[in-house]
């Protein structure tokens, strides 16, 4: 077995080199100033216009200089061609970077910067520094590893809720074939399929907002603070929006201490276990249970996927012959359901898991942006959006660090099923 | 096979081989219904987007409704963001401007207000003008549901029907285009990898195992956002350029799927005693690849093909719910089924929900706005997902039980 895992996690070497490369070629199609923002974090200085010896313009247009490249005013025949009449910071830049060596060695430093976590900064003019100020200028990486315990903290609570809806209710339907349960979880996938997840969350969050407005007369508060939030507040947002809610804080003062910038909480960085740590049990249950909506509409769609798999994996085990053997041997139904059928079709569910675990983390920005929670997805989403501006540090950071969980969780998948296959644990 | 001794008077025609297969499938597919309902709802929508084609049906632009009486001109009304000005007459009725492009503001049409404006400013709209193929829920109906005729997505006015009946042509071009170019490379692709073997297939998988480890909609973000900066900013008006971008965009990322899926099948199709027959008669391998092995590898692909389909609009949906529509069209609000329905559901929760607090009286929810193309792009992924369930049981002998 031991052989088996060595070779599969070497594999994961070339997958990784290869996805760091996708994502050089994309952001070498950038344009450079492009590049600059999103290492640098903020837009090259205006202000300098390189006279050189080489550039016979008279005047330069001082305001001109949004990619390096300045405008001529007098005389306005003279073009100004690349690498005379540039501004020297900008040249600078682009040095420091190495954007103007051979692709070859570019690469190289691309993957240098990648794999030590260089992965710019945060730009203090995108869409990202609008709604975290506070996150503006941060190292992208810094940024990430703040919003991430958040994202972990979903994705543990919707695979948990995943595994316990789909594996029962496909072995069930592939128990009860045609039957009533079997149209339900029909009905099921299907809709899952059909219903993407940002019309499917909007609408909770919509329906959870109506039910709690304050004209329908179920104007409820949150128990642990009555007097500030509304109770729909509860079921959206990674945190209390309302500094009421900490009793014993100082007015004035949003948030406790440990939770810095309203962002990212100490020691762990899981407000869950963190707000234990500070003894705030409360708030422990409390992010809990802003994250429950959100878990079962991801949940939903890849509910709606595996629940295929595992029933029609379920009813090709049940036809085999040692199912049929251990039937006609008087052994109890639940017993040949449970241990002979259900053992062997978990094989085929771990592995579609793992297949399926692309399009299940794919789905965070927009799940995340939905319900406005805390997290990389919603980073993601906020940092793609091209109003004001997009931040592509933070987009091709995230990607990155969504791919790398991504074969690490395919790594796992892979020798989790070694383990539970004997024929290659023993073999 | 044709001096077979038929003990008929006459000797019976047997049709073409692939007329019979076709007639075969069409015959285990039609005893699967719901198969049947799903090709009947896509039918629909093909012949809407015909109809629509074919007719000038306006769809953007229009003014929904339009009030005879809304104050003094060039007056600022109370609670509007931002500066702008009235530029309609005082007196009489409201002629309808259709305006080719749309304005930077809403409100620059007449009586343009945004719903919610309304409901702020309590201002009365005494007449209602709707032109035809506009939806008239209950108007001025109590609160939570009802309200006028209006459609704001992207905080533009346009006509719903009539977005929702041009957008079904785009819907259906783009996943159409998305999904079959992506399928003819993976096709392609695939089926070298599993024919040729060796160094070939380890080196065409690795690639594609990379491409499949990037989740789709991530990379379609990351692939549209790099595009949308790279390409010169006089591109960014030009319809064929955005397209192509959107569509390309999609295309680099969809192929891997049907690589993986054709290479698979390939493996088994290439050990049959039909190949090795070709082999020994002599034929090219270019001929065995394209004669022999594609056309018996390929029925998986219509299976997964006709899955994909339905799937396109929900991540044009998805994107557009992230703020990519102005990257994604050339223009925007833009008649697409996704783009729709996720403009009008994040106008739901930012605009009419955000009233609902603030407003005193009563707010107004414009649940045709999401509920129309929402339920559009449900009956559409629906339908191909049970197309795609029927085929499954009329290609696959082994799915028949």
């Amino acid at each position: 077995m031991w052989t088996y895992v060595a070779r599969r996690a070497l594999l994961v070497v070339p997958v990784v080199m290869g996805v760091v490369t996708i994502t050089f070629v994309l952001f070498t199609a950038l344009p450079i100033p492009y590049q600059l923002l999103s290492h640098y974090g903020a837009p090259t200085p205006k202000q300098h216009c390189g006279y050189s010896k080489q550039c016979t313009c008279a005047t330069l247009d001082p305001t001109s200089v949004h990619d390096g490249q300045c405008t001529c005013i007098s005389p306005p025949t003279v073009t100004t061609p690349t690498g005379i009449c540039q501004n020297p910071v900008y040249h600078e830049y682009v040095d420091a970077l190495g954007l103007e060596k051979p692709i070859p060695e570019q690469w190289l430093a691309y993957i240098y910067r990648t794999f030590t976590f260089q992965w710019g900064n945060v730009s203090n003019y995108s869409t990202v520094a609008h709604y975290y100020p506070k996150l503006a200028g941060e190292p992208v990486a810094t940024a990430i590893a703040w919003e991430l315990p958040y994202t972990l903290e979903l994705a543990s609570l919707s695979l948990v809720i995943i595994l316990v809806l789909a594996i029962p209710l496909g072995n069930a339907s592939a128990v009860y074939r045609n039957r009533p349960i079997d149209q339900a979880s029909r009905i099921l996938s299907f809709s899952g399929y059909a219903l993407p997840a940002f019309l499917l969350g909007s609408l909770v969050v919509a329906g959870v907002i109506l039910a709690f407005l304050p004209h329908t007369g179920f104007d409820v508060k949150s128990p642990w603070c009555p007097a500030g939030e509304p109770i729909d507040q509860e079921f959206t947002y990674s945190l209390p929006i309302s500094s009421a809610c900490y009793p014993g804080l100082a007015v004035g003062a949003s948030y406790p201490g440990w939770i810095s910038n309203g962002i990212h909480s100490t020691p762990t960085g899981f407000l869950t276990i963190d707000a234990l740590i500070h003894g705030d049990p409360w708030l422990s249950l409390d992010s809990i249970i802003r994250i429950i909506l959100p878990a079962l509409v991801i949940a939903y769609g890849t509910v709606a996927t595996l629940l295929r798999f595992v029933r029609n994996s379920m009813l090709e085990v049940m036809n085999l012959d040692f199912v049929r053997t251990a039937r006609a041997g008087g052994v109890p139904e639940s017993t040949v359901v449970g241990r002979h059928a259900g053992r062997n079709s978990l094989n085929v569910t771990i592995t579609v898991l793992g297949l399926t675990f692309a399009a299940f983390l794919g789905g965070f920005p927009i799940i995340e942006d939905v319900f406005k929670l805390n997290g990389v997805g919603e980073l993601l989403a906020i940092a793609a959006d091209p109003n004001p501006a997009v931040d592509f540090g933070v987009i091709f950071g995230s990607t990155i660090l969504f791919t790398f969980i991504i074969v690490a969780a395919n790594l796992i998948v892979d020798v989790l099923y070694a383990y539970l296959d004997p024929r290659v644990r023993l073999g | 096979m044709a001096s077979a001794p038929w003990s008929g008077p006459r000797p019976m025609r047997r049709p073409h081989p692939k007329v019979d297969q076709l007639q075969r499938t069409w015959y285990f597919f039609r005893r699967n219904t719901l198969g049947l309902v799903g090709l009947g709802i896509v039918l629909t929508i093909v012949g809407i987007a015909a109809y629509a084609a074919a007719l000038p049906i306006p769809w953007t632009s229009v003014p929904i409704w339009c009030a005879t009486d809304y104050g003094p001109a060039d007056a600022p009304l109370t609670g509007y963001p931002g500066n702008y000005t009235q530029v309609c007459p005082t007196t009489g009725p409201i002629v309808c401007t259709y305006e080719v492009t749309p304005p930077p503001n809403a409100a620059d049409f007449c009586g343009g207000l945004w719903y919610k404006d309304i409901v702020r400013s309590g201002i009365s709209f005494p007449s209602i003008i709707a032109p035809t193929l506009s939806f008239s829920p209950p108007v001025a109906g109590p609160m939570p549901l009802g309200g006028l005729s209006t459609s704001s997505g992207s905080r533009t006015l346009y006509n719903l029907a009539g977005m929702l009946a041009r957008g079904s042509d785009w819907t259906l071009f783009y996943s159409l285009s998305i999904v079959g170019l992506g399928a003819l490379i993976g096709l392609l692709v695939g089926a070298t990898a599993g024919f040729y073997g060796g160094r070939t297939e380890e080196a065409i998988m690795r690639v594609v195992d990379i491409f499949l480890s990037i989740p789709t909609i991530l990379f379609v973000i990351v692939v549209v956002a790099v595009l949308s900066a790279a390409l010169p900013a006089s591109a960014g008006g030009n319809l064929f350029v955005k397209t192509l971008a959107l569509v390309g965009g999609f295309v680099v990322v969809w192929w891997p799927f049907y690589a993986r899926l054709v290479r698979s099948q390939v493996l088994t199709v290439r050990e049959q005693k039909y190949v090795e027959a070709a082999r020994a008669s002599g034929a090219r391998e270019g001929r065995i690849l394209f004669r022999h092995i594609i056309p018996n590898s390929v029925y998986p692909v219509f299976i997964q093909f006709s899955l994909d389909v339905g799937t396109i609009p929900l991540l044009i949906g998805a994107l557009a719910f992230l703020d990519f529509g102005p990257l994604l069209f050339v223009s925007t609000p833009w008649p697409e089924w996704g783009y729709i329905s996720a403009t009008s559901v994040s106008d739901l929760q930012g605009d009419f929900l955000n009233s609902c607090y603030t407003a005193a009286t009563g707010c107004v929810i414009p649940w045709w706005q999401f509920l129309f193309p929402g339920l559009a792009l449900f009956f559409f992924a629906i339908s191909v997902n049970l197309i795609s369930d029927a085929l499954r049981d009329a290609l696959d002998p082994r799915m028949r039980r």
